[in-house]
């Protein structure tokens, strides 16, 4: 398989892709572990959000108070209605009373013609009972229509007014005794205008209680908005403390209770930078104080190698051991150094303008192993750069991608048998017929060794990671922080690295690294602006 | 034989130092501290001095731009922080170069032969370089400027002929550091730019906006013709 024309891998690379665009750094990882050990303390409880519920309790109480509202106005109405309708039909049906009794006592009244001139509104009908006869205006409200009780009550002497539904229809029924004439005189009231009035009342009072509760709604969520708005601040700062940006502080703003929440937090800030930064500046500071002690011990081995013909054999095997592990000890020390960088923030790209295929071939000669001597030994593996890199610029930092090199193929020799081949190309794959602009270079590093488990893979760029290699013979002579620094080195520049299956047996580690670095911000290695520091 | 001064106030390190030095052919002297390595200074010709940035008293930076206004005699920073910060701030106080500890005895000493080597410049070079009002005289070691001698560093001078030796021509950062250093690769660009800007200051009319020494963004620097 041609390694510079595998497509698949940027989809799904086997192995976590180690990504600088939403890998977080070491302090966002130190966070999210400490973060999920403790319980976390639940700041509000319920399944609705607070804005739906703060929204809700504003509805409802809209809601209620509107309707409370609209129920009182709509019983005051009907009373009051019902008051000044009744004390109008008495007058009438007392006046229509005092006619029939007047004209009752003229013997020649035919009552069916009284009952026709009987001057009634609209609406209204009359009903006589006298001489133990029911005379009425309509055929519908006759004797029958009359409720008993109003009946007997009215027929034993007391007048007397009801409420009562005909058909359906509200009515009223104001009685009349005239026992002048043994007689008494009824008067029955259709209430259907009434009616209507007081439906178009109630249902414009229901309107208005809807719309009264969909405007406390919209109060209530406006509100919400308004009083949560500090909190999306909040949000925000916490995703960028998280990210990496430490320094971040929120500003409660002239509001006691958010000021009280603000300081809260920022405290919590502080503490969180203040421990993080502490813990960066002792790894720094351990490494420096160790450098002492190392200085000395590189000299005086330095002096004891340039005399090692007259040592016995013996001694020659044991200054061997000791000078393997000083510049294991010194690289450890300078690996630790380079990490606690990352960790304290404070590594910063200093990058060049580079051809990439050079700058490969050239950290690859820089790279390969020194013999006893301290000369470099011949590169043993082809650097095969492809066509497409061809007048491609690459803004790198040189030191940091030579390490990078430098590990990878430290880690092939010790675990893998060497390095087999070194590819450079572009990406994506420069392709004749439909050129896309290349946007990064991509570095793949193969060897021909036993190979990494699956599930290994995602643990490769762990910081002292051994894995199942723990028990191989080379064991020992890395310093266990080469793989973890490469995914710095990468992540710094805004590239990816990964490893997976090489075509024939075999790893391969690809670097992918981006053109013009993320967070480029045109400085331009020290040549422009020299004073960086 | 070449004498060295090591100017380093762990007792231990001076002297396995000075053991690895003597080991690679040079005459070393040790001293404690600033003072005491000015005082030395004045008294006995040393033709490097090595001097450790953090000391008591009088610190590198200090003894350094002290030995600076006396001699053009070349002088390494011995950090044990490679950080941009102290690295500029010991190549601004004056010095050619810098180790960062700990250092490998044949490395520092490479270091040194190379510093030490008078003069790398082409025999059959001209006589005298000029541009604008400033004139060098390669062989003589000497620059001047309407007239007036300039004080260069060795490394200084070295990097100013460069230049002058290729006028309109675009050097590199590793070019520079080959030719004038004698480092292959991966030297630190920052040398460079450091012995530049001393170098603008010295032969520029102007330092902040050079009119000679131009850099050429992404490559490197170049002398205007």
């Amino acid at each position: 398989m041609d390694p510079t024309s595998s497509d698949g891998d940027r989809a799904a690379p086997d192995g976590a892709p180690v990504d600088g665009k939403n890998g977080g750094g070491p302090t966002a990882r130190a966070l999210r572990s400490r973060g999920t050990r403790r319980t976390r303390r639940t700041l509000l409880s319920g399944r609705l959000g607070l804005r739906a519920r703060v929204t809700l309790t504003f509805a409802i109480g809209a809601f209620g108070l509107s309707a409370l509202m609209a129920g009182i106005t709509y019983f005051t109405a009907r009373a009051t209605f019902l008051n000044e309708r009744q004390s109008a039909e008495q007058r009438q049906a007392f006046a229509n009373a005092a006619l029939v009794q007047n004209a009752l006592r003229s013997p020649a009244t035919q009552v069916t013609q009284l009952i026709e001139s009987v001057d009634t509104l609209p609406g209204s009908r009359s009903v006589l009972r006298t001489g133990g006869q029911w005379y009425a205006t309509s055929i519908s409200v006759g004797q029958s229509a009359i409720p008993a009780g109003e009946r007997v009550l009215v027929l034993s002497g007391t007048p007397a007014s009801q409420l009562f539904t005909l058909g359906g229809s509200p009515q009223l029924v104001i009685g009349v005794p005239l026992p002048a004439v043994h007689a008494a005189y009824f008067e029955v009231f259709s209430l259907d205008e009434l009616a209507g009035t007081l439906r178009a009342l109630a249902f414009a009072l229901a309107a208005a209680a809807l719309v009264t509760t969909i405007a406390g709604a919209a109060v209530g969520r406006w509100a919400a908005s308004r009083a949560l708005r500090p909190l999306a601040g909040l949000t925000d700062a916490a995703v960028a403390i998280a990210g990496g940006e430490l320094d971040t502080r929120v500003d409660g703003g002239d509001d006691a209770d958010l000021e009280e929440l603000a300081a809260a937090f920022n405290r919590m800030t502080a503490n969180l930078q203040d421990r993080i930064e502490r813990e960066a500046r002792f790894t720094s500071d351990v490494s420096h104080e160790l450098r002492s002690p190392l200085t000395t011990l590189t000299a005086t081995v330095s002096v004891l190698e340039s005399h090692r013909e007259q040592l016995a054999p013996r001694a020659r095997s044991a200054l061997d051991l000791l000078d393997g592990d000083l510049r294991r000890f010194t690289r450890m020390v300078d690996d630790l150094l380079e990490i606690s960088r990352f960790d304290a923030g404070s590594a910063e790209l200093s990058l060049d303008e580079v051809d990439p295929g050079e700058l490969v071939r050239q950290a690859v000669a820089a790279s390969a192993p020194v013999d006893a001597g301290g000369t470099r030994g011949p590169v043993t593996f082809p650097v095969e750069v492809g066509s497409g890199v061809d007048g491609l610029r690459l803004r790198v930092d040189k030191r940091r991608f030579e390490r990078v090199l430098a590990n990878l193929m430290e880690n092939a020799s010790l675990y893998a048998g060497g390095v087999t081949r070194v590819v450079v190309d572009r990406q994506p794959p420069l392709v004749a017929y439909a050129p896309v602009p290349a946007t990064d270079i991509r570095v793949v590093v193969e060897d021909h060794g036993p190979g990494i488990p699956p599930a290994e893979r995602g643990h490769l760029f762990e910081r002292f990671y051994r894995g199942g290699r723990a028990g191989q013979r080379a064991s020992g002579q890395g310093t266990g922080l080469g793989l973890s620094l490469v995914a710095e080195h990468v992540r710094l520049h805004g590239g990816r690295v990964w490893s997976e299956d090489a075509a024939g047996g075999g790893t391969r580690f690809v670097v992918e690294l981006p053109l013009q670095p993320t967070g480029d911000d045109g400085v331009d290695g020290g040549l422009d602006v020299e004073m960086r520091a | 034989m070449s004498r060295i001064l090591i100017v380093e106030d762990d007792e231990r390190i001076r002297s396995s130092m000075a053991l690895a030095l003597e080991e690679e052919g040079y005459s070393v002297d040790g001293v404690g501290s600033g003072e005491e390595a000015v005082a030395k200074f004045g008294t006995e010709p040393y033709e490097l001095v090595l001097i450790d940035l953090m000391l008591p008293g009088m610190d590198g930076f200090e003894a350094c731009r002290t030995l600076r206004r006396q001699s053009t005699v070349p002088v390494i920073m011995v950090t044990a922080r490679s950080d941009t910060h102290d690295v500029v701030a010991g190549l601004e106080a004056g010095a050619d170069d810098y180790v960062t500890k700990p250092f490998v005895a044949k490395e520092l000493a490479a270091r040194i032969r190379a510093l030490l080597r008078r003069s790398r410049l082409d025999d059959d070079g001209p006589d005298v370089l000029a541009f604008g009002d400033v004139e060098i005289e390669p062989d003589a070691g000497v620059v001047r400027r309407a007239g007036d001698e300039v004080h260069c560093t060795r490394t200084e001078f070295r990097l100013l002929c460069e230049l002058a030796n290729h006028p309109g021509k675009v050097l590199s950062r590793e070019q520079l550091l080959e030719r004038v250093w004698g480092y292959d690769y991966f030297g630190d660009g920052r040398l460079v730019d450091v012995h530049v800007r001393r170098l603008r200051t010295k032969v520029e009319p102007d330092p902040a906006s050079p009119r000679f020494i131009l850099t050429v963004r992404g490559m490197g620097y170049k002398l205007a013709v």
